[in-house]
């Protein structure tokens, strides 16, 4: 799957200015960059809920899927919330089991923690296949183990439906569990792009070089 | 003042026949009008505040102004259009319960309006952003916010109920507080304590407060029902 070169500009503000990008299928591609540096707003625009400057979608022909950065629990039982994105109760129980939370299944969505309400999002978006999934931190609230079990689910997903999965993140630990390739964002420009060992182990870029260095890569 | 509404409450016991007319002449009157506001002004407020087109601002201020609109100039604003030298004259609703209910609609559909709008201005673009990520259509997304709307349709509908039973200026200008036949309660009280007389005022104030009272009941027990 290609994107198109785009701009986006807020407020007379270029936020995003990517060229070109490949997202392969049946892989997994982590972006990671500092705050700011227009991760959400490009899956936004990836996602079709915001467009970008000349109003063109990025990605054309292709079902995206996209669990925001933040999640919305609709006004009912976390199992139902789950349900509205394809009705197989057995594959949503499947889902809540491996996330550890099938004990909530009857329990108000409106009602659930922090990282329960992530975890009921990424059971709901994992219902169906799309073609492109992007994901905008869907770890961010989860605890370690949460966190483990959530990445199996992502790669599972992956695997067996063979579509995209574009994962934005601020966990380099998580990035090298998961990704087959990185994106590095900085100021809404693409800084570095390639296979995740290489852009881990040798950036070619000195902006990547001292992001990677807060986490002591 | 204490023997004057132990004779009122004596009046509500023994269900005096006048009373129990204005009793229903006013829940024909707020119950048809909040009924009519609620059809009216849901999907008004909703379309307000889940749609962005030209002229929604200038929509939320004349409603916003129409929500402070008080109820005698809504009244005068009828009693005009309704009157001998108005254009709907031949209709003849003037001084009738249609007319009062008419009124009231007018009055009352700008609060349901108001709140539903706050509110659906409020809940929609997170909505939205996570039921277009997932996929799913207008028609479900609409699903799915009215489902999120279900307290504030309530909450609404019972402000704007409360406002139609508490007003007094509206109906009292179009429908004429005609013993029998408009009298409702506020124009009632107005009606039976210019005479002199406070019992019967005294027991439709009694009754209002007391349907205030159950009002707000009913709202606090939804509240906790309905945002689970
Ligand atoms: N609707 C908007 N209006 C104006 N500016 C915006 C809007 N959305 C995002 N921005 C700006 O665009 C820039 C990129 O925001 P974005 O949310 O894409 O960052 P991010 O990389 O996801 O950051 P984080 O790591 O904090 O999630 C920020 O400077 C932000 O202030
Ligand atoms: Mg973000």
């Amino acid at each position: 799957m290609k994107t198109t070169a785009f701009t986006k500009t807020y407020n007379k503000r270029v936020v995003l200015n990517l060229p070109e990008l490949e997202l392969p299928k049946g892989q997994i591609t982590a972006v990671i960059g500092p705050n700011g540096s227009g991760k959400s707003t490009f899956a936004k625009i990836l996602a079709g809920i915001e467009r970008a400057d000349d109003r063109r979608p990025v990605l054309s022909g292709v079902s995206v899927g996209y669990l925001p950065q933040k999640s919305f629990p609709f006004r009912m039982s976390t199992e139902k919330n789950i349900l509205q994105n394809g009705n197989d109760p057995a594959c949503a129980s499947a889902l809540m089991k491996a996330l550890g939370i099938e004990a909530l299944a009857g329990q108000s969505a409106k009602k659930l923690s922090g990282g329960e309400t992530a975890r009921m999002a990424l059971c709901r978006i994992l219902m169906r296949r799309y073609a492109l999934l992007i994901l905008d931190e869907p770890t961010a609230a989860m605890d370690m183990e949460s966190t483990l079990a959530a990445e199996e689910c992502i790669r599972r997903y992956c695997d067996e439906t063979g579509c995209g999965v574009l994962l934005i993140t601020h966990s380099i630990s998580q990035a090298k569990r998961l990704a087959d390739q990185i994106i590095v964002l900085h100021e809404g420009k693409l800084i570095e792009q390639g296979d995740t060992e290489r852009v881990l182990a040798s950036p070619r870029e000195e902006q990547t070089r001292r992001f990677l260095e807060f986490f002591g890569v | 003042m204490g023997s004057s509404i132990r004779k009122a409450i004596e009046l509500i016991l023994s269900a005096d026949p006048e009373l129990l007319n204005i009793l229903s002449t006013t829940a024909k009157v707020c119950l048809t009008s909040s009924i009519l506001a609620l059809v009216l002004g849901v999907p008004i407020g909703i379309l307000l505040g889940a749609e962005r087109f030209p002229g929604r601002k200038v929509l939320l201020v004349l409603n916003r102004t129409l929500i402070g609109m008080p109820p005698v100039v809504c009244g005068l604003l009828f009693y005009m259009l309704f009157s001998g030298v108005g254009p709907f004259r031949h209709l003849h609703w003037l001084f009738t319960v249609k007319l009062m209910i008419l009124a009231q609609v007018v009055l009352i559909t700008p609060i349901i309006v108001g709140v539903m709008e706050t509110f659906v201005a409020d809940t929609a673009p997170a909505l939205r952003e996570t039921t277009r990520g997932l996929g799913f259509g207008r028609l479900k997304e609409y699903r799915l916010l009215m489902n999120e709307c279900l307290y504030s349709i309530f909450s609404a509908y019972l402000l704007s109920f409360a406002r139609a039973i508490a007003e007094v200026g509206a109906v009292a200008m179009v429908g004429g507080a005609i013993a029998w036949k408009t009298n409702v309660m506020t124009t009632a009280i107005m009606m039976y304590t210019n005479r002199g007389s406070f019992t019967l005022g005294i027991a439709l104030g009694l009754i209002l407060l007391t349907l205030s009272l159950l009002v707000n009941i009913v709202l606090s027990v939804m509240q906790g029902r309905l945002s689970r």
